[in-house]
């Protein structure tokens, strides 16, 4: 008896675990909020009180008036927020704005980059997206067309900060019928910027790679690395190279037609030499670190902080962890460091001082909410905060960033000179051309970043990685 | 006495079912939705559209499968020699009488194994790094400068580059399967052998090998099974890079399901790789039955 009843007990316990193992996964709110909110620890630093929303006050204040849940995905992880700008200026706002509306509980999932992307894919696919989230420009027309995603346009035009958008910045998440579905955020800048050591490459970067090819040969008799790149993660030689370089040999017209499906394609002239020019200078000279296609962009911007290289070709994210890690250690680069658009090609017709630049990710809202109106309006409150003028100027005064609201007068006077200089660069002295990847989608970009990879080992001619692309294209998009 | 103890029909079904219900949940479910979702365009939204067979045939004709089938093989072949082949052997070294501390031979042969598949990848990542790893440097003392490079960039080598880890890792593991084989032979056998002298070659060729070839085969099939499935360290390492030499088809399965958010697609690749797992396993089992029949007759 006493053994049935231990046996019992046993067996109730395993159910219990397994149970309870099954419950973590899950994203429903079986726990309650005040558990998983701040396990990510929500910035508990600024809001030492609010951090846990306190369910049963009735809305105060702004006057919304949903007093239920709301769900807000997310990639702006505490991790991510030490020195990098948007992810801090996100944090802040969803911080400041839970305070503002402790009627409503928010319930944070937070993660990095990486699993974002695809756990929001796999969440579209089983149409249970969360309320609110950051939407990737290249998911729009598709999401748009299941009706996943809700048509922002009136709001945006409704929005109390209207009249200061950066218009150009919605062109990611607007579909072929001018319908807008995200409002960007997440300041994003360059895509693509030459970080040198002034004390070797001079004051100012070599304008073209025939320049940069000629001092490389001395910097590299002399040790050290001329350029640093990493391509382990396959994206960067499309997003943080190719799509600039792509604008110098086709316009941006070009790039336009083939997201409109207006003609162009892959396999025309200008592109594949492009993609040829990107060939020559991965594998004919000796520019780049040799284990560029092995390392990741993490692994290759430690070669420019340690010194062995005397250059990094990356994106703001890059700008901002560089910064970052050398100020904190004292070191002398971080004076001595310049910012240069990519060199112009000898063949080369377009724009020659051009930087991809734009924001990848935009706030979006799941079109579900049109059946609660109340816990809409509370939605585009959120959306308007994370991405509105409380936004662009904290970003601005913090970390001279710029945000979707023009901020015209940002006080540079406590900002030193790697901030000055990168604001300018981002967004003062070169004008800005398409980042192909926040466009079509990503069964496309995958076909040709493999691809793209095996180009650059020399084991794949540019002219079938042409090919390939455009069979993806023509079958996925 | 022994009835007393025994328990009710019921109980031990109960117990049971635990473990059922959850390998149903986790085996049997997944499998048959997957089998449902290969027969639709599933893309990037919940909108499924039946399409019959059509991804079938794209897979019959997708280079990138095949390939990755290639590599698939590749590694089992790798694998079988290298996991089985070294385990038996260090298995005969550690039985030897000359050997000492056998139990501390065991417990390290063992430990790989119980390292995650993720951590693996990323200590062979940093043996093979081009700048900082062990094999570079190792090169560099040893005066052979010429052969220093980037490893996980080499397309001919990188398969068998990323096989390594696995055969450092699972060796252990087929060691203590072939070591507990090897243990309940009766010793006399042996002693008997020593008299008439027999070697250690002959020993192990003759006697080992024909008492144990049952736990071998079981081996055999939990090698196979393992490397169609292979998926971790090669994710960590090279993502199936560069472009797709070190592409397998767990891999790619997972690329087009998630990266390429087309699950339809990628619901008939992970049927394709059941599929071509079951028809290699079958297929090994049906060739060692041949080659033991004929020994046997």
């Amino acid at each position: 008896m006493k053994k049935k009843a231990l046996g019992i007990l046993l067996t109730a316990a395993m159910m219990a675990t397994m149970v309870a193992g099954c419950g973590g996964g899950s994203d429903t709110p079986a726990t309650t909020p005040a558990d998983t909110t701040p396990a990510e620890s929500t910035p508990a630093e600024s809001t030492p009180a609010e951090s846990t929303p306190a369910e049963t006050t009735p809305a105060d204040g702004e006057g919304l008036a949903y007093t239920g849940t709301l769900t807000l995905m997310h990639y702006s992880t505490s991790e991510e927020s030490q020195g990098n700008g948007s992810s801090d200026g996100i944090r802040t706002m969803i911080a400041e704005w839970k305070e503002a509306n402790s009627g409503v509980t928010l319930e944070e999932n937070v993660m990095s980059n990486d699993d974002y992307k695809t756990q929001i894919a796999t969440l579209a696919a089983a149409d249970d997206l969360p309320d609110v989230f950051m939407l990737q420009g290249m998911n729009t027309a598709a999401w748009a067309d299941q009706g996943l995603i809700m048509d922002l346009t009136d709001v945006i035009a409704n929005s109390p900060d209207s009249a200061n958008y950066d218009t150009n910045l919605f062109g990611p998440f607007t579909t072929a019928d001018g319908k807008i579905y995200a409002l960007p955020t997440v300041s994003g800048g360059t895509c693509t910027v030459v970080m040198y050591d002034k004390r070797v490459w001079g004051d100012e970067f070599p304008s073209t790679w025939a320049d940069v090819e000629a001092k490389a040969a001395d910097i590299a008799a002399a040790g050290q690395t001329p350029i640093a790149f990493g391509n382990g993660g396959q994206w960067n030689a499309n997003s943080d190279f190719l799509s600039c370089l792509g604008d110098r040999y086709t316009g941006e017209d070009w790039f336009w037609s083939l997201v409109n499906k207006e003609g162009a394609a892959f396999t025309d002239a200008e592109f594949v030499a492009a993609l040829a020019e990107m060939q020559r200078l991965f594998v004919d000279t000796d520019l780049f670190n040799a284990d560029f296609n092995s390392v990741t962009n993490e692994d290759a911007r430690e070669y420019y902080i340690s010194g062995d290289a005397a250059a990094f070709i990356g994106g703001n994210w890059d700008v901002s962890y560089v910064g970052a890690t050398l100020k904190e250690a004292g070191d002398e680069l971080y004076e001595n460091t310049g910012f240069a658009v990519l060199p112009q090609s000898a063949d080369a017709t377009h724009q020659r001082n051009s930087q991809n630049g734009g924001f990848g990710y935009g706030v979006a809202l799941n079109a579900k909410l049109a059946d609660d109106p109340d816990k809409l309006a509370a939605a585009i409150d959120l959306a308007y905060k994370l991405s509105g003028a409380d936004f662009a100027n904290y970003v601005a005064s913090n970390y001279a960033l710029g945000g979707l609201v023009k901020v015209s007068d940002v006080d540079f006077s406590a900002f030193d000179a790697w901030d000055v200089d990168f604001y300018n660069f981002s967004y003062v002295d070169n004008p800005t051309c398409p980042i192909y990847d926040s466009f079509i989608n990503s069964a496309v970009w995958n076909v040709l970043n493999a691809d793209m990879q095996a180009m650059l080992n020399g084991s794949m001619t540019p002219e079938d990685v042409a090919a390939n692309a455009q069979a993806a294209y023509e079958s996925n998009y | 006495m022994l009835q007393a103890i025994k328990p009710k029909k019921r109980v031990v079904f109960a117990y049971l079912a635990i473990p059922t219900i959850l390998f149903i949940f986790a085996v049997f479910v997944p499998l048959i939705t997957a089998l449902v979702n290969s027969f639709y365009e599933w893309k990037s939204g919940p909108n499924k559209t039946f399409n019959g067979l059509t991804n079938y045939i794209t897979l019959m004709h997708d280079s990138t499968f095949w390939l990755s089938f290639r590599h698939n093989l590749f590694l089992v072949a790798v694998c079988i020699i290298g996991q089985i082949g070294i385990a038996f052997i260090l298995v005969l070294m550690i039985n030897s009488r000359l050997v000492k501390l056998k139990g501390i031979h065991r417990t390290f042969g063992f430990f790989p194994s119980t390292i995650a598949a993720v951590s693996i990848g990323f200590i062979w990542k940093m043996v093979y790094d081009y700048n900082r790893g062990i094999l570079n440097w190792f090169l560099g003392v040893i005066g052979r400068e010429d052969l220093q490079q980037v490893w996980l960039s080499n397309e001919k080598l990188v398969m068998l580059l990323v096989a390594i880890p696995l055969v450092w890792q699972w060796i252990g593991y087929y060691m203590v399967i072939i070591l507990s084989a090897i243990s309940s032979i009766d010793t006399e056998i042996f002693e008997v052998a020593e008299l008439d002298g027999a070697n250690a070659v002959q020993r192990a060729i003759y006697i080992v090998l024909p008492l144990i070839k049952n736990t071998l085969l079981v081996c055999v099939t939990l090698c196979i099974a393992g490397n169609m499935k292979a998926f971790d360290n090669i994710y960590v390492m090279t993502s199936g890079g560069p472009g797709k030499a070190s592409m397998v088809m767990a891999m790619y399965g997972y690329n087009v399901s998630f990266a390429e958010n087309n699950l339809g697609y990628g619901s008939t690749i992970s049927v394709g790789i059941f599929v071509m797992s079951l028809l290699v396993i079958g297929g090994s089992q049906w060739i060692i039955g041949l080659l033991t029949k004929d020994k046997e007759a």
